[in-house]
């Protein structure tokens, strides 16, 4: 897949933990094209923030390659790729200051001219489904789901190509995280952005994406088009995960 | 004024020691249980610096850079040593980060005052060497604890928000901004509020001793403010040091958070 904008070739990676370093990737690849939208699921502690942490090199792999848009991530600045995978983290964070300059913070982090979105402020709020009166107004004080559009519209004010959505939604009640799932979806569609969205919630994964990884112990143990790995999941540990009653959505609205 | 110095005679000491007597009595009659700290405090403060004073006196004596230099370098050991035990929080790599600041910092400095501005001669004259460098590494041992305990609370305290910007394109140089600038205030701050209190609050201790041993007052006067100018700069010295090496320590290679 040469067309692939994210790439992991075979990564592993080890994380200290309280018994030493204790791996939690294990020789896991995956692809995640521009404009498509790949949703990775699997218990907690299963690796899945971490996976994300490698496309932009918050974390580094202790073997394999990730690339980026063809590119061994190592050969690019960390600044440079991370500007353009941007990671928007399960709690909204916005910086003290209106909207406004939060949209500004990208540009004004880094001092080159590639840096700015082609996307007028309004533009960009619009594609969050947000209005243009929010621009001014104070960023603590909005709503957390406004919050978090805000931050999927800073992430977007740079050179953004790709998105990693780590649990965008677990801090919102469902109508709102359903509205917000299918903003992703519109972005990746519209935007022929990259998305790759860890969720624990199999509702927000079939909302939106045209992949499932379903990732247990450091594994993808599932991997397929969202229907067919829910309807049909080939592994016993898939199905365990998906069956579980804990897994929001698996069950009840099928 | 004809500079004859009053000694005091061991008599004189033991009747100042009685006023630790006293300050124990009333530490017994509120049960503040402070009796044994003053004690050893005092026993302490009697043996450190009858020791220090007959080192210098040797010092003074030998005429010859060599014993001066030791005491320098020794006193720059305590003040890490004194650092360390300060900081609860230590940055990675905190005693070589803390050495080299003070050495820069305080040497510079001291350097600096010492031989470009009074131009001592010998240029290692301990009687003026020893004490201004003494007061140099004090006042910059605290603006660097303070400093180097900020950097670690702010990395601890905000380490989503230095994570935030560094998804957002921030280098770990842009990202570490806000907590490099708020230490470096904090540490700042004893030494500025010193200057602009100085003469209205107290008399400094370098100014009065000077006066006590019989110097023109206009005099050492000067030599105060000269001093304070050179402990604020020494303090933002060896603090931006600090600082500068420091933050890096908080950051991978390829500029993330370490764990």
């Amino acid at each position: 897949m040469t067309s692939a904008l994210l790439e992991a070739d075979r990564v592993s990676l080890s994380r200290p933990g309280e018994l030493g370093m204790q791996p939690v990737l294990n020789d896991l690849s995956l692809t995640v094209a521009a404009g498509e939208l790949v949703a990775v699921v699997g218990p907690s502690g299963g690796g899945k923030s971490s996976l994300l942490r490698l496309f932009n090199r918050l974390l580094d792999a202790d073997s394999g390659t990730v690339r980026f848009a063809g590119e061994d991530i190592r050969s690019l600045a960390p600044p440079q790729l991370r500007a353009r995978a941007v990671l928007v983290a399960q709690k909204p964070l916005l910086f003290a200051g209106t909207v406004r300059d939060n949209l500004a913070m990208p540009a004004r982090l880094r001092r080159s001219t590639d840096t700015r979105s082609p996307l007028a402020d309004e533009e960009l709020l619009a594609l969050c489904q947000l209005d243009k009166t929010l621009l001014d107004r104070d960023g603590q004080r909005l709503s957390i789901g406004q919050q978090q559009r805000v931050c999927l519209a800073r992430a977007m004010a740079g050179p953004c190509q790709a998105l990693l959505l780590d649990e965008p939604t677990s801090a919102l009640d469902w109508p709102t995280a359903e509205a917000l799932t299918r903003t992703f979806r519109d972005l990746a569609r519209q935007r022929q952005l990259a998305i790759l969205l860890v969720t624990h919630d199999l509702r927000v994964a079939r909302l939106c994406a045209d992949r499932l990884l379903v990732l247990i112990d450091g594994r993808i143990v599932e991997a397929g088009p969202v229907e067919e790995v829910i309807a049909a999941p080939k592994s016993a540990e898939a199905r365990a995960f998906l069956n579980h009653p804990g897994t929001d959505g698996a069950g009840g609205d099928r | 004024m004809n500079g004859s110095i009053i000694d005091l005679t061991l008599w004189d000491l033991l009747v100042v020691y009685g006023l630790l007597v006293l300050t124990m009595g009333l530490s017994r009659l509120l049960d503040a249980r402070q009796e044994r700290d003053i004690f050893w405090a005092g026993l302490r403060m009697f043996v450190q610096l009858l020791a220090v004073g007959y080192v210098l006196h040797l010092a003074f004596a030998l005429q010859t850079p060599w014993p001066v230099l030791l005491i320098l370098i020794v006193m720059g050991g305590f003040a890490v040593q004194t650092i360390g035990a300060r900081v609860k929080e230590k940055m990675p790599r905190f005693y070589t980060v803390v050495s080299l600041a003070i050495f820069c910092g305080c040497g510079g400095m001291t350097f600096f005052f010492c031989l470009l501005v009074v131009g001592l001669t010998p240029w290692y004259d301990p009687r003026y060497l020893i004490p201004l460098t003494g007061m140099i590494i004090g006042n910059s041992m605290t603006g660097a604890s303070l400093a180097a305990e900020r950097l670690a609370a702010e990395f601890r305290e905000r380490r989503d928000e230095i994570e935030t910007l560094l998804c957002l394109g921030a280098s770990a140089r842009v990202a570490a901004g806000s907590p490099v600038r708020n230490a470096f205030q904090a540490a700042l701050i004893p030494a500025v509020n010193a200057m602009a209190a100085m003469g209205l609050v107290f008399l400094p201790g370098m100014m009065t001793g000077q006066i006590l041993s019989g110097t023109e007052p206009l005099i050492a006067v000067k030599y105060q403010i000269a001093i304070m100018c050179v402990i604020t700069a020494s303090v933002a010295l060896t603090t931006f040091i600090i600082l500068k090496v420091g933050y890096r320590s908080y950051f991978t290679p390829y500029q993330s958070l370490k764990p």
